[in-house]
């Protein structure tokens, strides 16, 4: 009786388990591959020809410069600001903690709209500080400052929001022990602080990018739809989606799909490339093999 | 190195975690700070290695004021338990890294480094392991890691915050023996700190027993067993059976039965609470009126009925060497047993079975006045 339980609940997860990963299958292939693969499709109707002629149309070029000239400066910055705040959130006890932690999480709260309007109000010719930009002959609002802030303010809890967790799991004893040894403070962050954070750190970097380069509601409000001078990706797809024009629209947008993929490529690659990743794996498939939990 | 440490005071909020602590450790000494969770042991360790700023006091590092240096100046090796090696780097960079972070002009020649961190992970018994990562070892091999780690730098002093707490027990029963006679070998100042009385008596010259910040007791590991000043040392250093007795002209009495230990088989001493026990106001040798005796298992010596005070066995259990019994003893609840233990062969010897009725008579035992051991 008992042998005949333990052989039946054995093979009881056998097809619930097929039925499991088919229904993963299902919904991985219906809400992920089909749409991206309708991008590639729709992009390429007309065929090749059109799709280069649409990808090298000089508008659509500066799109693509725009787009990754912002995401070139809001990833770095709240690389900067993520790793700062994470490090003061989770190895320090200070007043106004959680009240900044929930700062934090404030551009996730708001509607992007109404983040690109924060900078209308205060940017624009009637603006708290528009007379200051104007007098000093700054262009703002309807200028690629102004595009670059609100992705800025949009991204800005990614980073931050995915390494406090992994930072405060990690505790303050490796710091400790590395300033035990005679480690400055730099150094400690270097050797040790950043290599523990950095698979956080780049899932962080990750998510900032995508959205940096696929911000629309914020970048729309403050871009002013110039064509060729303010139109990142996403508002340059729209704008050709439009005017009817769908294989220029898809072809753009296969392009934004694209840099989305090559992200995650570099990612796989440098997972890949991690030597101790690899021993960490190795050592799991080990204890597998050898029925050791 | 020697270490003093002068009125160290230390509040975390409302709650002080360690008031007014003088402490002297010689060097070469291997000292433990035991003590229950929240007596400020582990506090008072950061202090020492620099960690914890104290709100008041000072620490001396061979007589000079090291209260402000900052940790990396201090030269102290720093072992914690959970390890803390760095995840990233193979067991041989672990151990360089302290020599790998000097100034250039300190840090050691390739070769003389390669040479420094095979002879210190030879010490560890881990000669082996140099390209192991830490996920690849045992937690005894990690400690033994950390450890090397730690003496990489020649540090002056030693400090080891429960090093032995994550490991199960036999690992850290070898570990702790290894860790002596490491010590002996090369003579370093350390300070540990456990919350295992065991670990604290098999390892240390000397023991500081800590409660509620602070110290109560100081002396070498036989002395603070043998003779606690306080209920509360007596308690943390081992079993015991707690008797609440009335001391009256100088017996002890427990309800109408006189319960003194005998003349000539006792050393039965009465305390009046010990230089720390705080406000309990002095009974001198006949106590106060209302007293606790503490007494060890090993202090009860079971014999025929007629030769003490009666009990009868309630359970008998053999623990390796040992032999517990469970004794109800005449006057005392019978859900509030005394234990005793007598040794393999004298069981043999006596054949104790339940049910049996006996005598028994205390070898040894310590008088405290009951608001003291109530604390």
């Amino acid at each position: 009786m008992a042998a005949a339980d333990a052989r039946d609940s054995h093979r009881r997860p056998r097809w619930g388990r097929f039925i499991l990963i088919g229904v993963a299958l299902l919904f991985l292939g219906l809400f992920l591959l089909l749409p991206l693969l309708a991008v590639f499709a729709q992009a390429l109707a007309k065929g090749v020809g059109a799709y280069v002629t649409a990808i090298s149309d000089p508008i659509a070029w500066s799109a693509v410069k725009l787009t990754l000239l912002v995401a070139a400066v809001a990833v770095p910055f709240n690389l900067v600001f993520g790793v700062a705040a994470a490090w003061a959130i989770a190895k320090f006890e200070f007043r106004g903690k959680s009240a900044l932690i929930t700062l934090i999480d404030l551009p996730f709260a708001v509607s992007p709209v109404i983040a690109g309007l924060i900078f209308i109000l205060l940017f624009g010719s009637h603006g708290w500080f528009g007379g200051y930009v104007r007098a000093h002959h700054i262009r703002v609002v309807f200028a690629v400052p102004g595009i670059v802030l609100a992705t800025i303010f949009v991204t800005f809890p990614f980073i931050a929001r995915e390494l406090i967790p992994v930072m405060q799991a990690q505790g303050k004893d490796d710091e400790e022990t590395a300033l035990s040894l005679g480690a400055t403070g730099w150094q400690t962050f270097w050797r040790v602080t950043l290599p523990n954070i950095r698979w956080g750190l780049m899932y962080g970097v990750l998510l900032c990018n995508a959205r940096a380069m696929g911000e629309f509601g914020a970048v729309s409000v403050v871009s002013g739809h110039v064509r060729g001078l303010t139109n990142t990706m996403p508002l340059h797809v729209e704008i050709l989606y439009n005017e009817y024009n769908y294989t220029a629209a898809f072809a753009v947008a296969s392009l934004l799909a694209l840099l989305a993929l090559l992200t995650l490529a570099g990612k796989s690659f440098l997972e890949w490339r991690q030597p101790e990743l690899r021993h960490a794996a190795a050592q799991a498939r080990d204890r597998t093999r050898r029925g050791i939990k | 190195m020697s270490i003093a440490l002068r009125g160290i005071t230390k509040q975390f909020g409302a709650f002080a975690a360690v008031k007014d602590i003088d402490l002297d450790v010689p060097t070469g000494a291997l000292i433990a700070l035991l003590g229950p969770s929240g007596c400020g042991k582990t506090t008072l360790l950061r202090i020492i290695a620099g960690l914890e700023t104290p709100d008041e006091g000072q620490v001396l590092f061979d007589g000079r004021d090291a209260t402000s240096w900052p940790i990396r100046d201090r030269n102290v090796g720093f072992v914690f338990q959970h390890y803390a090696l760095f995840r990233h780097m193979s067991v041989f960079e672990n151990v360089a890294f302290g020599l790998k972070v000097k100034p250039r002009r300190e840090r050691p020649a390739h070769k003389e480094l390669r040479k420094k961190v095979e002879s210190l992970l030879e010490l560890v018994q881990l000669g082996w392991a140099g390209d192991r990562f830490p996920a690849q070892l045992s937690g005894g091999q990690r400690q033994r890691v950390a450890l090397a780690r730690a003496l990489a730098v020649d540090p002056g002093v030693l400090l080891l915050d429960e090093p032995f707490g994550a490991l199960d027990s036999q690992v850290r029963h070898e570990l702790r023996r290894w860790l002596r006679r490491l010590h002996d070998e090369l003579h370093f100042t350390s300070i540990f700190v456990t919350h295992d009385q065991q670990e604290a008596i098999e390892v240390a010259d000397t023991i500081v027993v800590l409660d509620r910040g602070r110290i109560e007791q100081f002396g070498v590991p036989s002395e603070v067993y043998d003779l606690p000043t306080s209920a509360f040392v007596h308690r943390f250093l081992g079993q015991v059976n707690e008797l609440p007795v009335q001391m009256r002209d100088g017996r002890a009495y427990l309800g109408p039965i006189d319960i003194s230990p005998s003349e000539g088989v006792t050393d039965g001493r009465v305390k009046d609470g010990g230089a720390t026990g705080g406000g309990a106001t002095g009974g001198g040798a006949t106590g106060g009126a209302n007293s606790i005796a503490l007494i060890r298992p090993h202090e009860i010596e079971v014999g025929p009925e007629s030769a003490g005070w009666p009990a009868v066995i309630a359970s008998v259990r053999v623990i390796g060497p040992i032999v517990r019994l469970e004794l109800c003893a005449e006057g005392l609840p019978a859900n509030e047993p005394l234990e005793a233990e007598i040794s393999r062969e004298r069981y043999a010897g006596e054949r104790f079975k339940i049910g049996q009725k006996v005598g028994l008579r205390f070898r040894r035992w310590q008088v405290y006045p009951a608001s003291g051991a109530a604390a």
